[in-house]
């Protein structure tokens, strides 16, 4: 059998007897699990290909037997780490071996999940319907009125009623393949090698999930000889957990996957990049002389809908764009689900320190509370700018404050649009500030708004429209 | 026509356990009960009589031991003396090519791929991060959605499948993880994006991944608890990253970010450190980084990672590998947490990264990381406008703690100054390295705020300016 190592060195350093011979007790169903594993693992060819994912429980050192690859999971999570190998290389046979503890208790999340997913993976779970590494507690599967130790006067419904694994995983649509086997006469173990081979066959052809349930004894916790073990099973667990095919779906192969692309192009395309154009002509601005700090922060504050973080990012992108540097920060979360939604812009002549502007230097407010809320925090000598169409009575400003009360909402309406009051306010502020290069605010528009072409003049003209009002404002009476 | 007798059975005594159970299997009562002890096991093997035997193998599907009843054509098992070595009479025959150690071909390297120069990208920190991983060769994503850090998680969703990778949103962040110690075992970089909630559920994974030596990148966009907390930024989880990494000697590298930038290119170095190490490396971010949008480079290269020779890929150069944190006999256990205590020495050594912004003639040392120490910056410079000699030490990785430089500064240092958006536990980082350094520090006072609020850039100036207590 060369699916198994000539000498098991892992198992007690390789020394003695226990090179070749398996940590389990006499006569317990994991050990004819095994061969008939590596029965299946030979027939098909395969060794080389398989990944074995051992648990935790008494077959937590499956890999000191099996000549595969082999990786050994946390408590339950084997379907995950066998998910995780089989994602990476498709080409392997991933094989998760679990008890009824991990599998079926602490794991059940990731057994059904994964499951569900149904990508071809080989799933045996061995039910012997008792934990057996820790010493013969209750299992999710142990029978009503079992004794165990931690169900001392029998199994009552109050612990839970035994969990039919193969028929919930059948009730999945994700699984192709589900069948529940036994250990306990030769009749039957013919029938789990077929099982088993069948359900790795179903991987190897990628036609998806399998599942195999094996009814198995544990002598040791169940205190009896093997053979009483094998009769247990056999009359009372078989009428608990009915044997047979629970699910098998005739599915064609399907599951292939290319190579992962290391292709630039396409990298650098879906991260948004664009090739460096030398040629392009583009503005590096000079930091204005006539602002008095060389970092300016910037607050952009209204409600939902009043596109304040997409003017943000326009301004950030714009202010990047000609060689400043430039940070914008949303509020987020239930913050922003309706109530006020605000961004903190600042643009610096060399790097942003500080990205927060708890006292902006500029506030653009398009609604009353906004303007309520953060107005105050505008120092002497900055500048605020407000939606006056909606905000009609500003109430007590600060004294010292450049106020510009601009209709914003009133000349979007008239351009046709209410929504682009936020580039409306754009252009106010360029002509309120004179930050950033004339026109650039224009060729960041271009440039986002190139796959939607229909919207730029419009956009275009709401910019327009926010300049013109701020000049005719600012304008000699 | 005659046909060839089918092998039979034969036992090797030694590696039966006398369980019966093929006594039942034998259709022609070739098997019985033994009735003498075999000295070397203590156990009653059974006896074989192969005069009606037809070779039926029914007895061998029965048996649980893969060395207990074989067919005569099996080749023997080597004879063991009694003190437990081999008598190696063909070692080749014994161990079979298949179990020499190191059998894999060796690393396959990386190949970096070089890439146009691009625009700069004016992205959010977690698009950053994506991006970064993406260019260190990182095809797979696992995660569960868990705000703020899910916009990262979207992103790789979106990508990932047109590039032939996977993005997987698995059933919990625990089954994340363990998705992660499958592929990182296959010896492919992956990753997960992940807020403090989630991050607490990932650490059980973390510890079997460090004690597997699985390599992985973990971005902790942490935010404010205890508990449900809330989704505000919160340096939070410094204690779980530096000091909670699950159950027992485990220890990753923590880098800190603190600019979309930064995001991206320490997302893309925690790969290659990654893997250096055969570590998990975490990335904490907080809220306000992850959402902050910013000015973004892209490297020269991309990664397109090799394959590690310890990889359990499933093929045939890799079958004789094991990922696994088990070591039953205490004195492996010990030997594998020594040669983990050795890693942990290395990294210490080599990997401590730190920013040092005005912190030559430092009088006032501002002690922070991640968008704190950007405000901390802004603090710094308004101190300097005032004549007050202010540095600022920025740690980028928080573990292991930059202790080297810091006690090169420190001798001109009258006071620090450690600002957090948090409840202390970097300030609890800067004590530990200044206790096992054997550094007597100046006085240590602290600007903190916590809940989801960060110390705002006044406080912090008149932490700077004051040396009080501005708020704990
Ligand atoms: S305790 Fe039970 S399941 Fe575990 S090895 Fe012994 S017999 Fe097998
Ligand atoms: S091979 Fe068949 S006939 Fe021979 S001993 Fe085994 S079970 Fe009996
Ligand atoms: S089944 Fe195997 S281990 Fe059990 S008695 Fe028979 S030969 Fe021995």
């Amino acid at each position: 059998m060369s699916a198994f190592y000539d000498h098991f060195s892992r198992h007690a350093h390789g020394e003695g007897i226990k090179a070749r011979s398996t940590h389990y007790c006499p006569g317990c169903g994991h050990g004819v699990a095994h061969r008939d594993l590596a029965a299946a693992i030979d027939e098909l060819g395969i060794q080389d290909r398989t990944v074995l994912i051992s648990p935790v429980g008494c077959s937590v050192f499956a890999y000191y037997y099996f000549d595969v690859g082999n990786s050994q999971a946390a408590h339950g999570r084997a379907p995950a780490v066998a998910l995780g190998h089989k994602l990476a290389h498709p080409e392997a046979v991933v094989i998760s071996y679990q008890g009824d503890g991990d599998l079926a208790s602490i794991g059940l999340a990731e057994t059904i999940s994964i499951a569900q997913m149904g990508l071809p993976i080989t799933v045996i779970f061995i039910n012997n319907a008792i934990y057996g590494m820790t010493g013969g507690q209750l299992a999710p599967t142990s029978l009503m009125g079992q004794k165990t130790s931690t169900s001392p006067d029998g199994r009552v419904a109050a612990m839970g009623q035994p969990l039919k694994m193969a028929e919930l995983i059948a009730s999945l649509d994700g699984p192709v393949y589900v069948e529940r086997v036994a250990l306990f006469s030769a009749r039957e173990r013919v029938k789990a090698r077929k099982a088993i081979k069948k359900a790795i066959t179903n991987q190897v052809e990628g036609r998806g999930y399998s599942f195999i349930e094996i009814i198995s004894e544990c002598p040791t916790h169940l205190k009896m000889s093997p053979q009483e073990a094998e009769e247990w099973v056999k009359t009372k667990m078989e009428p608990v957990f009915p044997l047979g095919v629970k699910k098998d779906l005739t599915v064609e192969p399907w599951f292939k996957r290319g190579a992962p692309s290391f292709e630039p192009e396409a990298v650098l395309g879906l991260s948004g990049a664009e090739r460096l154009d030398e040629d392009k002509p583009r503005t590096i601005a000079n930091w204005p002389d006539h602002l008095p700090v060389r970092d300016i922060a910037i607050k952009l504050a209204g409600s939902g809908g009043d596109g304040a973080q997409t003017a943000a990012l326009l301004l950030t992108r714009t202010a990047i764009s000609v060689g400043f540097d430039a940070t914008a920060i949303p509020s987020y979360g239930p913050e922003s689900r309706g109530g006020t939604s605000y961004a903190d812009v600042h643009i610096a002549e060399q790097e942003v320190l500080n990205p927060a502007a708890s006292e902006p230097q500029v506030l653009v407010a398009f609604n009353a509370p906004s303007l309520a809320k953060f107005a105050p925090t505008v120092p002497a000598g900055g500048l605020i700018l407000y939606d006056s169409t909606v905000v009609t009575d500003p109430g007590r400003l600060p004294a010292g404050r450049r106020i510009l009360p601009i209709p914003l909402t009133r000349i979007a309406a008239d351009l046709g649009r209410p929504m682009v009051k936020n580039v409306v306010a754009l252009g106010a502020l360029q002509s309120a500030l004179n930050l950033l290069p004339e026109d650039s605010l224009v060729a960041t528009l271009r440039h986002v708004l190139h796959d939607k072409p229909a919207l730029l003049p419009l956009n275009e003209s709401a910019y327009a429209a926010g300049r013109a009002a701020v000049e005719s404002a600012l304008a000699p009476a | 026509m005659s046909v060839a007798p089918r092998p039979k059975p034969f036992l090797e005594p030694q590696y039966c356990k006398g369980c019966l159970r093929c006594i039942e299997a034998c259709p022609r009562e070739c098997i019985t009960p033994g009735s003498e002890i075999n000295p070397a096991t203590g156990l009653v093997p059974v006896e074989l009589h192969l005069e009606n035997c037809n070779g039926c193998t029914l007895c061998l599907q029965a048996c649980p031991e893969p060395y207990g009843l074989r067919l005569e054509t099996d080749p023997p098992a080597p004879a063991f003396a009694p003190n437990g070595d081999f008598e190696l009479e063909d070692p080749a025959k014994l161990f079979g090519e298949r179990c020499v150690a190191n059998y894999s071909e060796g690393d396959q390297p990386d190949d970096q791929i070089a890439l146009p120069a691009c625009e700069p990208l004016v992205l959010k920190g977690t698009y950053a991060s994506a991006i970064g991983a993406l260019l260190a060769g990182c095809r797979h994503v696992f995660g569960y959605p868990i705000t703020p850090s899910t916009e990262g998680a979207e992103l790789m969703a979106k990508i990932l499948p047109k590039l032939d990778g996977a993005f997987v949103q698995a059933v919990s962040e625990v089954a994340a993880v363990n998705m992660m110690y499958g592929a990182g075992g296959a010896g492919l970089p992956c990753m997960t994006f992940t807020s403090s909630p989630g991050f607490s559920l990932m650490l059980e994974g973390i510890s079997y991944m460090i004690g597997a030596e699985v390599p992985g990148v973990f971005v902790n966009i942490m935010r404010a608890g205890p508990g449900l907390g809330n989704i505000a930024p919160e340096q939070a989880d410094i204690k779980l990253a530096c000091r909670g990494l699950g159950h027992g000697n485990t220890r990753a590298l923590v880098l800190a970010p603190s600019t979309p930038q930064e995001m991206l290119d320490l997302t893309r170095e925690a790969f290659a450190l990654s893997f250096r190490y055969r570590n998990p490396v975490i990335i904490l971010g907080d809220g306000y980084l992850g959402q902050m949008t910013g000015m973004v480079k892209l490297p020269p290269t991309m990664t397109r990672p090799g394959l590690p020779a310890w990889a359990v890929w499933g093929d045939r150069a890799h079958r004789h590998n094991l990922i696994s944190s088990i070591a039953l006999a205490e004195a492996d256990l010990e030997t594998h947490n020594q040669h983990l205590n050795r890693k942990y020495a290395a990294i210490s050594a080599c990997e401590q990264r730190v920013e040092c912004h005005r912190c030559s003639d430092a009088e006032v040392l501002v002690v922070a990381c991640n968008t704190p120490a950007r405000m901390a910056k802004g603090a710094v410079e308004a101190a300097r406008a005032q004549g007050v000699k202010a540095g600022l030490f920025r740690p980028i990785t928080i573990w292991p703690f930059p202790i080297d430089t810091l006690a090169e500064i420190l001798p001109g240092v009258e006071r620090i100054v450690v600002v957090e958006a948090g409840p202390g536990q970097l300030e609890d980082e800067l004590r530990l390295a200044l206790s096992h350094a054997g550094i007597a520090p100046p006085p240590i006072d602290h600007v903190r705020r916590c809940g989801g609020i960060l110390p705002a850039q006044s406080a912090i100036l008149e932490g700077i300016l004051q040396g009080e207590e501005v708020l704990s």
